[in-house]
C-alpha cells in the first residue's frame, strides 16, 4: 500500500508544481527524490512498515513476491530518471506533467505485483496504458510521435475490450471475479472445467499477451516504440513490459494450473515462444536503426521471458525477477545512450569507441548482457529461464530452441559493438549534454549488471530475506 | 402463447441451455429486421427525388464539409465536461447506500471529492479553460 499512496500523491504533487515551481531545472531532482521517497517506502513494508492498515483483502494481496518485484521496478525508474533528466526536458513542452504520468504508470504497477481480483487486474492494466498513450504522444509537434500514440491508443483499447470480454466470460464459467477460482459447475463442462472459463481465459491471455508484446500479437510494437520519443520508449520496453509480464505470471500461476486438466496449456505457450523468439530475433537482424533493432530485440527478450510463464515453477518465479532487473538495466542503458547520438542508424556508431570511450564500453557491457555472455547479468537471466523449463521435466526440445535464437541475436547486438569499435567514423553526438554524471551513471548501472552476472545470489538472496 | 412457455419451461441449471433464451432473441432481433427491411422495399412505393437522397441535417439543406479543423478549445470544454460529469454519477450509488456505509463511506467519498477538487484546481490554474487565449 505505501508504494500505491506514495506514487499517487507524488503524482499530484508532481503536477501542481507545473504551477508552482518556477525553476525549471528543478522538478527532475523533485521527481527522483519523489521516487526515492517510493522506494524507501516499499521497502519498509516488505519489512512491515505500513503507512496505513486498511483492509483490501480480497482485492490486493501485498506478499514478498509482489513487493519484491515492486523495489525492482521503481529502482529501474529512478534510475531511468536520473539517466533521461535532459531528454526529458526536451521532449514536448510539458515536463511536469511527463513525470506526473510516470508516476501514475507506477501506481498501475503497484495494482499489478499485488491484484487478488480479476477487476484489479483490469484496473491496473488501464491504470499502466492510459499514460503511455499521452506519453508516447508527448512530442507533440513530432509526426512520427503522433502517429505511434494514435496507433498504440487504437490497439490498445481494442486489446481492453478483448481483456474485458475474457474476464466477463471467466465469470460466466465460475461465478467469481477472484483470482482464486472458486467452485467449478458440474454441467456443461469439458473435463470438469466450464467451457465459458476456458473461451475467456484464452481471450484474457490474448489480451494480456498484447500487453506485453508476445508474438502473434506483437505488431504494435515495432511502430510505437519506433516512434515514441526515446524515454519514452526505455520507459516502455523496460519497465511496463516486464510488469505486464508479472501480472501475466500472477494469472497463469493459478488459472493454468486450475484448468491443466482441459486445456493443454504448455503447447499453447510453447507455440507462442517460439513464435516470438522467431520473429524478435530474426527481423532484429534485418534493421538499419539501432532503435527499432532494439524494439524487435525487446520483443525477442519477451520471448525469453515467456519461459517463466511456461514453467511456472519456484525457478521461473525467481528467474522472471532476476530478468526484470538484468533485462531492464541494460536496455535503460542502451537508450540513455542513443539519446545523445543524433543518428539512430548502426553507421551512426561508427568510431563512438574513439570519441566517447565511456559511452562505448558501458554500451558494449550492456550488450552483452542483452546476448547472455557469462560474467552479466543477462547470462543469469536466461540461464534461470531455460533451467526452469528443465525443471519441468518436459518439452526440452524448447530449452535447445532457446538456446540457438540467444546465439542468433548474438549477431546483431555484436554489430553494434563492432560499429562502435572497428570502424572508423566521426559519430555526431551532443557533447555538452555527456555530463560527467550521466557517464557515472552509466558505469554505475554497468558495474550493476557485472556484480549480478558474477554474483547471481546478491538480488535473490535478498528476496529471501 | 407456445414460445413464452418454451422460454419458462427451461429449468436454470447453470449449463449451456440457460442461453437458449438469448440465442432465440438474437433470431429475433435479426429476423425481424431483415423482415421488416425487405418487406418496406417490396411493399412501399418508391419515389425518387433529389431531395431524398441528400443527408439527413436536422431538416436544415446541408452545405459545407464536415472534415474542417474546429478549434482544440471546444474539445477541451467538451471532453472536461464529460468527464466531471461522469464523476457526478458516483454520488449516486453512494447517496442511496448513505446509511449502510456510515462513516468510513463518508471518508471515502470526502477522499475522493478532494481528489476530484484538486483535479479541477489544476485545470483552471493550467489556463484549461481559458476561452480568450
Amino acid at each position: 500500500m505505501n508504494a500505491l499512496i506514495l506514487s499517487a500523491v507524488w503524482g499530484i504533487i508532481l503536477m501542481f508544481c507545473s504551477i508552482l515551481v518556477k525553476n525549471k531545472k528543478a522538478i527532475g531532482y523533485i521527481a527522483a527524490f519523489g521516487l526515492l521517497t517510493i522506494l524507501i517506502g516499499n521497502i519498509a513494508e516488505t519489512y512491515g512498515t505500513q503507512i496505513t492498515h486498511y483492509n483490501i483483502y480480497p482485492m490486493l494481496l501485498l506478499d514478498r513476491f509482489g513487493l519484491f518485484f515492486n523495489t525492482i521496478a521503481i529502482l529501474s525508474v529512478f534510475i531511468f530518471v536520473l539517466l533521461s533528466l535532459i531528454e526529458i526536458r526536451k521532449t514536448g513542452k510539458y515536463e511536469p506533467e511527463f513525470y506526473t504520468l510516470i508516476f501514475f504508470v507506477i501506481c498501475g504497477i503497484t495494482i499489478l505485483t499485488s491484484y487478488q481480483n480479476l477487476l484489479m487486474l483490469f484496473l491496473g492494466i488501464e491504470i499502466l496504458s492510459i499514460p503511455l498513450y499521452i506519453l508516447t504522444g508527448s512530442d507533440k509537434k513530432n509526426l512520427k510521435s503522433n502517429e505511434a500514440s494514435l496507433k498504440y491508443f487504437l490497439m490498445g483499447a481494442f486489446s481492453t475490450g478483448i481483456m474485458l470480454l475474457g474476464i466477463a466470460l471467466i465469470y460466466g464459467g465460475t461465478g467469481t471475479f477472484n483470482l482464486q477460482p472458486g467452485t467449478h459447475s458440474v454441467v456443461g463442462t469439458y473435463h470438469g472445467i466450464s467451457f465459458l472459463e476456458i473461451t475467456g481465459l484464452i481471450i484474457l491471455m490474448c489480451a494480456m499477451a498484447f500487453k506485453a508484446s508476445v508474438a502473434p500479437f506483437h505488431f504494435w510494437a515495432p511502430d510505437v516504440y519506433d516512434g515514441a520519443p526515446t524515454p519514452v520508449t526505455s520507459f516502455m520496453a523496460t519497465i511496463v513490459k516486464v510488469t505486464a509480464f508479472l501480472a501475466f505470471f500472477k494469472l497463469c500461476e493459478v488459472r493454468v494450473t486450475d484448468t491443466l486438466t482441459a486445456v493443454n496449456w504448455k503447447m499453447i505457450f510453447a507455440v507462442m515462444i517460439v513464435a516470438t523468439l522467431f520473429i524478435g530475433n530474426i527481423t532484429a537482424i534485418f534493421q538499419q536503426s539501432v532503435k527499432r533493432m532494439l524494439a524487435y530485440s525487446s520483443i525477442a527478450q519477451a520471448g525469453f521471458m515467456m519461459y517463466a510463464i511456461f514453467s511456472l515453477n519456484d525457478v521461473a518465479k525467481e528467474g522472471l525477477l532476476y530478468y526484470a532487473m538484468a533485462y531492464s538495466l541494460a536496455t535503460i542503458g542502451l537508450f540513455a545512450t542513443m539519446s545523445k547520438i543524433k543518428d539512430y542508424s548502426f553507421e551512426g556508431y561508427n568510431g563512438l569507441a574513439k570519441k566517447q570511450p565511456t559511452l562505448a564500453a558501458t554500451n558494449a557491457i550492456f550488450l552483452l548482457s542483452l546476448s547472455g555472455i557469462p560474467l552479466t547479468a543477462g547470462f543469469f537471466a536466461k540461464y534461470y529461464m531455460l533451467a526452469s523449463v528443465i525443471k519441468t521435466g518436459s518439452y526440452t526440445w524448447l530449452v535447445i530452441v532457446g538456446v540457438c535464437f540467444a546465439t542468433i541475436s548474438i549477431y546483431y547486438y555484436f554489430r553494434l559493438i563492432q560499429a562502435m569499435y572497428f570502424k572508423t567514423g566521426n559519430p555526431d553526438t551532443i557533447d555538452h549534454e555527456i555530463t560527467p554524471f550521466f557517464k557515472n551513471m552509466l558505469i554505475v548501472v554497468a558495474v550493476f549488471i557485472v556484480l549480478l552476472g558474477a554474483f547471481p545470489q546478491l538480488l535473490l538472496n535478498w528476496f529471501y530475506f | 402463447m407456445p414460445i413464452l412457455q418454451l422460454l419458462s419451461d427451461i429449468p436454470v441449471t447453470g449449463s449451456t441451455t440457460d442461453y437458449a433464451p438469448i440465442a432465440l432473441q438474437l433470431f429475433f432481433a435479426i429476423g425481424f429486421i431483415a423482415t421488416m427491411l425487405i418487406a418496406s422495399g417490396l411493399i412501399g412505393p418508391k419515389r425518387k427525388t433529389a431531395d431524398k437522397l441528400e443527408n439527413f441535417a436536422s431538416g436544415i439543406p446541408s452545405h459545407g464539409d464536415a472534415r474542417q479543423p474546429i478549434a482544440i478549445k471546444y474539445f477541451l470544454v467538451a471532453i472536461l465536461f464529460v468527464l466531471f460529469d461522469v464523476e457526478v454519477i458516483f454520488f449516486y450509488p453512494y447517496a442511496v447506500n448513505f446509511k449502510g456505509l456510515g462513516w468510513t463511506g463518508f471518508v471515502e467519498v470526502i477522499l475522493f471529492t478532494s481528489f476530484f477538487i484538486i483535479g479541477f484546481i489544476y485545470i483552471i490554474k493550467r489556463g484549461a479553460l481559458n476561452w480568450e487565449e
